[in-house]
């Protein structure tokens, strides 16, 4: 996917909503340093499980004291 | 000129109203003449509760004087970050969304300061919804710092950590989701203490990001603290991640003696620190040596991913929390807020996914790491707190910042639930307070707590005085 694609992807989650030319350079940019975030944290998490989130009642867990 | 009694403790003022030799009109009439002195000063609170606070404190004068006192808190001027429900009140979260939304419900903590019988005074200023390390994102206008009006007072709670370094009350309470109430503390020269997730209910607080949000409390001194933790933690079936727990009595649980302790410090993040920071982390972790406590050096490398996977979990759990008034009405919030929501728009849910797992990592470290240790101390920030005309950029709290060494430090405690107390520690040679962090591992609240008291035993940081108390 090319850079432009790619911003052009993330952008339309914006689900509609404009920005000004400047606001949307500041955004543009954050993205950027976004997906060099993701990179790195994907790179690092990669052999790590996946977590599960599910709550449980606390009135239906065991007690252990 | 400041009533005498407002320099006071929690500690010391309840026993001043409780044996009658102050009434809590008194003292309330007091804290509100003294908070509209300095409000054009600190722009600290969104609104003012002068007559219902003035009807709850004559009214906490009667139950007094009739041997029906409730507690420590009865009658003691508070107050609470406007993050919070208050039944009849505006609660605005700092929005114009929310200009004059007046809630037909009370927060958890609310009900349970009502039923301690405080008498909550105002409700304070922050960054929008709590997005924000500065307290200038506001729809109200920034908060200045009692120590030096030209800086900030930190975020979000800043509003709150003002209030109580200008005492105008003893004990604010606020909420933190990456750093905000450890932060705004250390910035005013205060205790900020958060528990772990799920000590205290966060129902009726807007949500920053549900996995990282909690509530925390600010004072002058630890044992304020512990009082103002036992008469809110406990409980509460309304939030999910509300924790089972017994009766808290964490104040009378207080002990000194911290011999033995095994006390980490983590160099590898302290590269950048500000010098005078440094110095006075130093000078502070020399004391709690000579206290008793075993310092050694630790290395946490994951640690290095936390600013960056805390940034990255809030920006895309605050853009789901916020999705319906982002698409209709994105021009309400203050812009820098609205920009940093459509940056967390823009995060999929796989990369969210993969952030967790990287923050599960972190966790994984950090439960080995407590293994071995008591706690964690660093400087709560890398500097004192900047002017207020840096914007929002000076905190370093932007995502492109978010690997800056530092910050690491200030984000991974929120971030896996962690307790955490910010103490004054210093003054810098511009004036300005510098704070150090004691983090436990999950439910060591006490432990906490206990360093933090020993350290206030040990120094009188947490006696010095702000610019507009002189």
């Amino acid at each position: 996917m090319s850079e432009n694609d790619r911003f052009a992807h993330r952008l339309a989650l914006l689900g509609g909503v404009e920005f000004s030319p400047t606001d949307l350079e500041t955004i543009t940019s954050e993205i950027v340093d976004m997906d060099r975030i993701l990179t790195e944290l994907e790179q690092f998490a990669h052999d790590t499980p996946w977590v599960s989130l599910q709550a449980q009642p606390n009135e239906k867990k065991p007690h252990h004291d | 000129m400041i009533s005498d009694f407002l320099e006071a403790d929690l500690v010391d003022l309840s026993w001043l109203i409780s044996t009658r030799e102050l009434s809590s009109a008194d003292v309330v009439t007091a804290a509100l003449e003294r908070l509209r002195s300095l409000e054009p000063k600190l722009n600290a609170f969104i609104t003012v509760l002068d007559e219902p606070a003035l009807a709850a404190a004559k009214a906490a004068d009667d139950e007094i004087a009739h041997g029906q006192r409730r507690g420590p808190l009865h009658g003691v001027p508070i107050t609470i970050k406007d993050m919070f429900a208050t039944s009849g009140v505006r609660t605005t979260g700092a929005s114009k969304i929310l200009l004059d939304w007046v809630p037909n419900f009370d927060a958890h903590i609310v009900e349970r300061l009502h039923a301690a019988g405080a008498i909550i005074v105002g409700k304070t200023n922050l960054d929008e919804f709590g997005h924000g390390g500065t307290s200038t994102l506001s729809h109200f206008g920034p908060v200045h710092n009692p120590w030096n009006t030209e800086r900030i007072a930190g975020g979000s709670s800043g509003g709150s950590a003002a209030a109580v370094a200008a005492r105008i009350c003893p004990v604010s309470y606020g909420t933190e989701t990456g750093s905000s109430v450890r932060r705004p503390a250390s910035y005013c020269g205060i205790v900020g203490f958060k528990p772990t997730f799920g000590i205290i209910s966060r129902y009726g607080s807007f949500r920053g990001a549900w996995s990282q949000d909690h509530v925390g409390i600010f004072a002058r001194s630890v044992k304020d603290i512990a009082l103002g933790l036992e008469a809110t933690a406990g409980y509460d079936s309304r939030d999910p991640s509300s924790v089972r727990q017994d009766t808290p009595t964490y104040a009378s649980h207080l002990d000194g003696n911290i011999k033995s302790l095994r006390v980490a410090i983590l160099p590898r993040f302290l590269e950048g620190v500000d010098s005078a920071v440094k110095e006075a982390f130093e000078i502070a972790v020399k004391a709690l040596a000579d206290a008793g406590c075993v310092i050694e050096d630790l290395d946490i490398p994951e640690l290095r991913y936390a600013a960056m996977t805390s940034m990255m979990t809030s920006a895309a759990e605050s853009a789901g929390i916020n999705r319906g008034w982002f698409r209709e009405r994105h021009q309400d919030f203050v812009p820098h807020v609205a920009r940093g929501l459509a940056v967390g728009m823009t995060i999929t849910a796989s990369e969210y996914l993969t952030v967790q797992r990287a923050r599960h990592r972190i966790r994984q470290a950090l439960h080995e790491a407590y293994e071995n240790i008591h706690l964690i101390v660093t400087p709560t920030t890398a500097r004192v707190a900047p002017p207020i005309a840096e914007g929002v950029k000076g905190n370093g709290d932007d995502t492109r910042h978010a690997s800056y060494n530092h910050s690491n430090l200030l984000r991974f405690p929120s971030m896996l639930g962690l307790p955490g107390c910010s103490v004054p520690c210093g003054i810098s040679p511009d004036g300005m307070p510098i704070g150090m962090q004691i983090i436990g591992a999950w439910f060591a609240d006490q432990t906490v707590l206990n360093a933090a008291w020993a350290y206030q035993s040990l120094t009188d940081w947490h006696r010095q005085k702000p610019a507009v108390c002189q």
